[in-house]
């Protein structure tokens, strides 16, 4: 139960809108996109600014309570679940643009912007912002920030960590950090890329600078659809070591392709194939019709039944609409969904892929691939009904060997959704005690109390006994 | 006075018994850049990471390479060639660095606008920490998110906080075809023509520009470069596209190995310097960066090279000017007029004795004591003599 003069205190620095802590109002903040974890904060703050939160912060911290930051709650692996009563500090009113710097393609803005707002603001001058999660319409730059997150047209572009330049911290005691900023040159340890995927463990971003980049003057789409998952992965591969490098390139499986047709959100695809591969080029025009027509025939070598190529937008966004709209479809055919998302190598795609349809016949699951191929990340979704113990004990058990098939393929356990609560079992599948111990040392260089997002990323068991720094 | 270890545990092992000790270490690549921009102090046993040069793990098809640090990024590079592949690390001296220390320093060039930064393409790291721990940080995938980030800590730390032994990049298809087309022009109209190019948002690799000898010519007399990277159509689109922006056509125009040799030469400019400064602002300042380096130039009678895409603009001198009154104050009056800006000056090579007169660096992040506890983390017994400045 949260003490009453710690809520006056917060409302007198948030005012009375920007604390909640009635139990209905707290319900929605009691899980992420996760919902398999759930854990209802002992209240919310929304402050309104870089002083509000610092206060706020330094509040909470008096009291001793731990501190958990929350974006639009769109995380896939539990990393804004409020453990053990802490408190929510959500950045939902702190989301302006404070300027968009055109000549040095450069914007700064508050935590809460989402991300797909702040391209459409940036279009006005010619540029855009080039991470792009599936969750881009809903998640915020700050959740994107802490996850160091991904999307498909990173493949080109790199992730969320190449975009930021320079971040305004509050730490877990309150005081206000900057890092960065004008650019990510000067000399000195690189702590924003640090930052960047610390998963809410370090501090809050209040104020976060990235850079931008140009439209794309042309843009062409192919959707190449095979009979055989590994031979779409072959298409990837070959693709990519032929010298050519697409902007996206995105792999539905047939699983979620029937799961889709089924669905309001048919697109077309031939629901009798067993994988669909989106394809995209951007740049010039002039350069664009020579690599699309070079993909479109490496696709028909490796085995490719059809290859369409959108003429106009309205085309372009029916290709992407089968890969767009994949969760929202498999979510209308089973109560449950586990994603998972582990990165292989390129080269690896296929045998990862046999590798998962043989685990999931052996568990009796369903398993609905739809990833990143470009990139080697792979999303292996795993539908189930959790009201089923039994079924739920084969999801845990299969989920684990999944995460070991793409560890062994010398892979990783998650590519963009970050570790949370979720994946911190499986850390130590790929560091050993050493990295671990550096990884607890470098949360107490930012957050020594572990107040900050306690309980998150690393595993419990590995904690070192003494604290690795001097505080 | 150096230890070659000739493996990962003789590493480990030197550097427990100089904690021991109480011998500084600083770990070295090829010693192009031994100061390390003052980080490095002059005293302290090298720690020569050369020996270690194997690939270790090379699959064309991933476009990702793991290899030991010392390998040279020369002989990386032919290799890579050998696959329609690069590593287009740029930085001001790589080409003839090691893969780690290009790790270490993880500096960048004009291409970053392009390929990203050195840090941006690092995928993972094995690296022996000040109190002789083994870590291997990352992987070998381009995505990954497992932990919290400490590869982009170790990027760039200069040997402060660890020995780098073994280094994961990602790779890029080798470009079809290298352009490069050169103006000579006064040095007003470069900086137009540089503007230009940033205005008109074409896909132009780097753009560089110099000044007195680096291209022959002296007093206001410049050369601007703009360098065009891509597939047969695309870059002869490019090409036109920038000749309409600019107005003219080129004094020259360099294909393919002629235009690789012009930017090698470029990044290896600064190779013979005695004074490096290195003065940076957001690239709409460079007119302003430019005039603020002019007086330093004049000074230390040195050359002034830009970097239009990053803002960055260095001016250089082979001769060693003493820390003479006049230089300090040149540098000084400099870096306040620069840092007014938002921007930064550092001393990226210079007599010690300047060195502490002027500052290495300036201006401090303000993150000190977050610093200070990173580099207590992996450092405990500071062993490893190469300091972060605050
Ligand atoms: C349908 C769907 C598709 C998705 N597609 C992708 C995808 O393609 N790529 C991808 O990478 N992810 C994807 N995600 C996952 C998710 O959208 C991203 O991780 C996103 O970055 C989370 O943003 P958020 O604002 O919702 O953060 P939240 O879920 O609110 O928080 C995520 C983490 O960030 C921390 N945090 C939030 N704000 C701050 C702050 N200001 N300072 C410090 N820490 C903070 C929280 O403590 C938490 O640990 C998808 C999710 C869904 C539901």
């Amino acid at each position: 139960m949260i003490q009453q003069s710690l809520v006056r205190e917060l409302r007198a620095i948030c005012g009375s809108y920007g604390v909640l802590d009635d139990p209905d109002a707290l319900l929605v903040y009691e899980s992420d996109a996760l919902t398999a974890y759930r854990h209802r904060p002992a209240a919310v703050v929304l402050p309104r600014t870089t002083r509000e939160t610092r206060e706020s912060v330094a509040a909470i911290a008096r009291h001793g309570l731990p501190i958990v930051p929350r974006g639009a709650g769109t995380g896939l692996s539990g990393g804004a679940v409020a453990l053990n009563d802490a408190i929510v500090v959500g950045t939902a009113r702190m989301n302006r643009i404070l300027g968009i710097d055109a000549p040095n393609r450069r914007a700064v803005l508050q935590p809460g912007v989402i991300n797909a707002e702040l391209s459409v603001a940036a279009r006005r001058h010619g540029l855009y912002y080039a991470p792009d999660p599936s969750s881009q319409t809903t998640c915020t730059i700050g959740g994107n920030v802490a996850e160091n997150s991904g999307g498909p047209h990173c493949l080109k572009y790199g992730v969320t960590s190449r975009y930021v330049t320079g971040l305004e911290v509050v730490l877990p005691d309150g005081e206000v950090i900057r890092i960065g900023g004008q650019g990510r040159d000067a000399p000195g340890y690189d702590l924003v890329g640090l930052f960047v995927g610390s998963e809410g463990c370090f501090g809050i971003a209040t104020e976060i600078e990235v850079s931008l980049l140009p439209v794309p003057e042309s843009v062409r789409t192919l959707l190449a659809i095979f009979d055989r998952i590994e031979d779409a992965g072959r298409a990837v591969s070959e693709i990519m070591s032929a010298g050519m490098l697409p902007a996206a390139m995105e792999i539905i499986d047939g699983a979620t392709i029937r799961a889709v047709e089924d669905s309001v959100f048919a697109a077309g695809y031939p629901t009798d194939a067993e994988a669909a591969l989106v394809i995209e080029f951007d740049g010039l025009e002039a350069g664009l019709k020579g690599d699309a027509e070079r993909a479109r025939r490496r696709c028909l070598a490796t085995g490719a039944r059809e290859v369409r190529t959108a003429q106009d937008e309205a085309e372009r966004a029916a290709l992407w609409k089968g890969r767009k709209k994949a969760f929202g479809a498999m979510g209308r055919i089973a109560p449950d969904l586990l994603v998972q998302d582990a990165t292989v190598p390129r080269t690896a795609l296929p045998s990862v892929l046999r590798g998962i349809s043989r685990i999931s016949a052996r568990h009796d699951l369903v398993v609905a691939n739809v990833f990143h191929a470009g990139d080697g990340n792979l999303h292996p979704n795993i539908l189930f009904d959790r009201r089923d113990a039994e079924e739920l004990e084969r999801v845990e058990r299969a989920s684990k060997e999944i995460m070991r098939l793409c560890v062994d393929a010398g892979g990783t356990i998650t590519g963009e959704h970050g570790v949370g609560l979720d994946k911190k079992h499986h850390m130590t599948l790929i560091y050993g005690p050493d990295e671990l111990n550096a990884m607890w040392g470098i949360r107490r260089v930012f957050d020594p109390g572990e107040t900050m997002n306690p309980g998150k990323v690393l595993p419990d068991e590995t904690q070192p006994v003494a604290a690795a720094v001097p505080a | 006075m150096s230890a070659s270890p000739g493996s990962v545990a003789e590493i480990q092992a030197l550097i427990r018994s100089a904690a021991a000790a109480g011998t500084p270490l600083i770990p070295v690549g090829r010693r192009s850049w031994p100061g390390a921009g003052g980080w490095a102090p002059k005293e302290g046993r090298a720690l020569d990471t050369t020996p270690l040069k194997r690939i270790r793990h090379y699959e064309p098809a991933d476009l990702t390479i793991t290899a030991d640090a010392g390998i040279g990024l020369d002989e990386l590079d032919a290799g890579l060639a050998e696959n329609g592949q690069w590593l287009p690390i740029d930085s001001p001296g790589a080409g003839s660095g090691t893969l780690g220390a290009a790790a270490a320093t993880g500096g960048f060039g004009p291409l970053r606008q392009r390929y990203g930064a050195t840090r941006d393409n690092v995928l993972g790291l094995e690296v022996v920490t000040g109190d002789g721990r083994l870590l291997r940080l990352g992987g070998r995938v381009v995505k990954n998110v497992a932990g919290y980030d400490l590869v982009r800590v170790f990027v760039g730390s200069r040997g402060s906080l660890g020995v780098i032994t073994r280094v994961s990049m990602r790779l890029f298809p080798r470009p079809e075809e290298d352009r490069t087309l050169i103006y000579r022009v006064r040095a007003e109209r470069a900086l137009a023509m540089a503007t230009a190019l940033r205005r008109g948002h074409l896909p132009v690799a780097a753009v560089v520009l110099g000044s007195g000898g680096m291209e022959g010519g002296g007093g206001r007399a410049a050369t601007l470069a703009a360098r065009i990277l891509g597939g047969g159509r695309g870059a002869r689109e490019i090409t036109g596209r920038v000749v309409a922006a600019l107005g003219a056509d080129p004094d020259e125009a360099l294909r393919d190995e002629a235009s690789r040799r012009f930017h090698d030469r470029h990044r290896q400019w600064e190779d013979d310097a005695r004074l490096m400064v290195r003065l940076r602002a957001l690239p709409d300042r460079l007119d302003e960066v430019v005039a603020i380096a002019q007086p330093v130039a004049a000074a230390v009678a040195g050359e002034i090279a830009a970097d239009a895409r990053n803002g960055v603009v260095r001016v250089k001198t082979p001769a060693a000017p003493a820390g003479r009154d006049e230089v300090v104050a040149a540098l000084a009056g400099a870096r306040g007029r620069v840092e007014a800006l938002g921007g930064s000056l550092a001393l990226d090579d210079a007599a010690g004795e300047l060195g502490r007169r002027v500052g290495w660096v300036g201006r401090g992040g303000g993150a000190g004591g977050i610093v200070r506890r990173i580099k207590s983390l992996f450092d405990p017994h500071g062993v490893l003599a190469p300091r972060c400045p605050e």
